[in-house]
């Protein structure tokens, strides 16, 4: 009989864990449970800017859950599970039955407890219908517009709508914007480049109340200050969905508690993604990183070791890239590097660049890093790779590490010669290649052999070798290698 | 079927740079090595030049960090694509690949990286002395025979400068 796979939550984690149980088991029944329409939440920021049309945001259609076989309960939250008896209540009174389950339930937006925060005009940017309400306030105007959180969130939301013009402040109850993405310098920086643009910074405060004020949203600041605006965005943090593995006498810490096979306390119950607490690649303990490519990693690793082929994930690598209108924020690993550490970070500042770069160590190995920089600035957008890899492999780097630690901005250099790819091109997260994602999304039929052969052909054109080409040579004679 | 992949000899390379010229050109039609998708790396104490580009690599970490699906694999090559008009140029590809060969592009907005030239390469056709080749391999990984016989030498010099 085929194993029955329910996936609860259909946000990256849940979809890449459906796609690679489908590739392993052709036979297997799997059912997604999602309260919303299987969406981009990423790529929010872009449609709000008017950048996408919304069409572009969604993750799924009919035909693509047809090739992947799978049964779709949109509108529909889990409710209840009951690990022993193998089965999920749902909110429309039904229950559905399970082999193996996924926990994909996200997180969820921490609403600030202050008078006004369910009013009108205040709103969360998470969802799509958030989007969709904030684009109505808006309608097109280049509106007044506070936040309240200036996290990676906000400010991933604050760019978009200083692309469309808005006027921006930003309220921010620690001593500095970005708190866990940016040390104090490099937010320093970052909030000079924002008070350049006209965006009003206020840090160390805390928004007291939201309140009316002449038509205006007003909010009341605890250093007395009132900050008046069309729109109050609030974006103070997110918190793991556990409620419903909580309930179900599944461990749970921050997050739910996984192993590294993303197994959850609880046999043939897994979670990935946003509500998965799972082991830090830097540190071996259990971490929530609610960010893309874990959910994606997470969801991947889930799915196979659901399918039957147990595969051992290393773990999830913190790490953020953030464009602060026009300024390049990016932060890895271990950056915080409080001055603890044996061998002191490399830094490199140029205030009024601004540029910055900050490399942790420990011993020959970069542990930690913060790039910040203008966007127009290759180097830093050239790095940003690199420095992940010298990270996620954790190689000592050698006799490179001097010149590394002399000129943090020459990491090309002692990434390939200490030969960190070789490090990179012998793993992959399921011991396999990656199949060609010809599921995903589209809505064309997989053309034989797999590939999205059409769309591919449609979006890229290339002219071969434009400049003058001397034609294919012949190989010339072997140098003579010491 | 086994796809043709770049195959590039550090020890054939003499930091010339008219690689990074011609992909420049493919890329983006001027001449702008900062916006090669192929780069030569310059040990000049040790007069040891390395071109570098993606590999290809099986486990296509951008394709799979992309939040809308514009990294597809190409019918003819098996290069790893970005599509354009898919692409939303939110970076997350750059921070996932972990070999540093895919790039945000400030002037598109969109995420770049080597297409292999639809198949005919172009800094192979440039390079003077055949130090890309374009071929069928059996093990991707050019770089560690030179980077450890690199690295050997760097540590045997600073060993002869400590003594000295």
């Amino acid at each position: 009989m085929p194993l029955r796979h329910v996936v609860i939550g259909g946000g990256p984690a849940g979809l890449f864990a459906i796609e690679t149980i489908r590739a392993r088991d052709p036979e297997a029944q799997i059912t997604l449970v999602s309260d919303e329409p299987p969406y981009s939440r990423m790529v929010l920021p872009y449609y709000i800017a008017g950048e996408i049309p919304e069409g572009h945001v969604y993750t799924g259609n009919p035909a693509y859950w047809e090739r992947l076989g799978t049964t779709v309960v949109t509108g529909t939250r889990a409710t209840a599970i009951e690990p022993d008896r193998g089965r999920v209540a749902l909110s429309a009174g039904a229950s559905v039955a399970f082999d193996r389950l996924l926990l994909a339930t996200g997180s969820s937006p921490v609403r600030p407890d202050i008078p006004g925060a369910t009013g009108e005009r205040v709103h969360h940017l998470w969802t799509l219908a958030d989007a969709q309400r904030t684009l109505a306030v808006i309608g097109g105007r280049k509106r007044r517009v506070v936040f309240i959180g200036a996290g990676f969130i906000g400010f991933i939301v604050l760019n978009a709508l200083a692309k469309i013009g808005c006027e921006l402040a930003v309220v921010e109850v620690e001593g500095q914007i970005l708190p866990r993405m940016l040390d104090a310098e490099a937010a320093s920086l970052a909030r000079g480049w924002l008070e350049g643009r006209g965006i009003a910074v206020h840090t160390g405060v805390r928004a007291v109340e939201i309140g009316e004020a002449g038509g205006d949203k007003a909010v009341r600041l605890s250093s007395g200050a009132t900050l008046r605006g069309d729109l109050v965005v609030m974006a103070i943090g997110v918190r793991p969905n556990v409620e419903l593995a909580t309930a179900s006498g599944i461990r749970t810490d921050h997050g739910i508690l996984v192993d590294h096979h993303l197994q959850t306390s609880v046999p043939h119950v897994y979670a990935a993604g946003d509500c998965a607490q799972g082991p830090d690649l830097s540190t071996g303990q259990p971490a929530v990183h609610a960010i893309q490519p874990t959910a994606v990693e997470h969801g991947r690793v889930a799915g196979a070791n659901m399918a039957g082929r147990p595969t051992r994930y290393a773990g999830s690598l913190a790490m953020n890239v953030l464009d602060v209108v026009g300024l390049q924020c990016a932060s890895f690993g271990l950056w915080r590097g409080d001055g603890s550490e044996a061998t002191p970070a490399s830094v490199v500042v140029h205030r009024g660049r601004p540029l910055y770069r900050k490399l942790v160590w420990d011993g020959d190995r970069v542990v930690g890093a913060i790039l910040l920089g203008p966007a127009e600035d290759v180097g830093l957008l050239n790095d940003l790779g690199m420095i992940k890899g010298l990270i996620q492999t954790q190689a000592g780097l050698g006799p490179w590490a001097k010149g590394l630690r002399a000129n943090p901005m020459d990491i090309r250099r002692a990434f390939v010669a200490a030969g960190t790819p070789g490090r990179l091109l012998d793993r992959t997260l399921l011991g396999r290649p990656l199949e060609n994602q010809r599921h995903r999304f589209g809505d064309r039929a997989p053309a034989r052999g797999g590939e999205r052969t059409a769309e591919v052909r449609e979006q890229i054109k290339l002219e071969p070798t434009r400049g003058k080409g001397g034609g294919p040579r012949e190989a010339a004679t072997d140098v003579v290698m010491d | 079927m086994a796809h043709r992949s770049l195959r590039i000899v550090p020890d054939r390379c003499t930091g010339c740079m008219q690689c990074e010229l011609a992909c420049s050109w493919v890329q983006t039609g001027s001449f702008q090595p900062s916006r090669s998708v192929i780069r030569v790396h310059v040990f000049d104490e040790q007069a040891s030049y390395a071109p570098y580009t993606c590999f290809q690599c099986h486990e296509a970490w951008c394709m799979s960090a992309c939040p809308v699906n514009a990294i597809a694999i190409h019918p003819d090559t098996g290069a790893k694509v970005v599509l354009p008009e898919t692409c939303v140029g939110c970076s997350l590809c750059a921070i996932a690949c972990p070999f540093g060969t895919i790039f945000w592009d400030p002037a598109t907005h969109k995420a770049f990286k080597c297409h292999l030239c639809g198949g005919d390469p172009a800094c192979a056709k440039a390079c003077p002395t055949a130090a890309i080749l374009y071929e069928e391999l059996a093990a991707p990984d050019w770089v560690e025979p030179w980077a450890a016989k690199l690295t050997e030498r760097l540590a045997a010099a600073a060993g002869a400068s400590d003594a000295a």
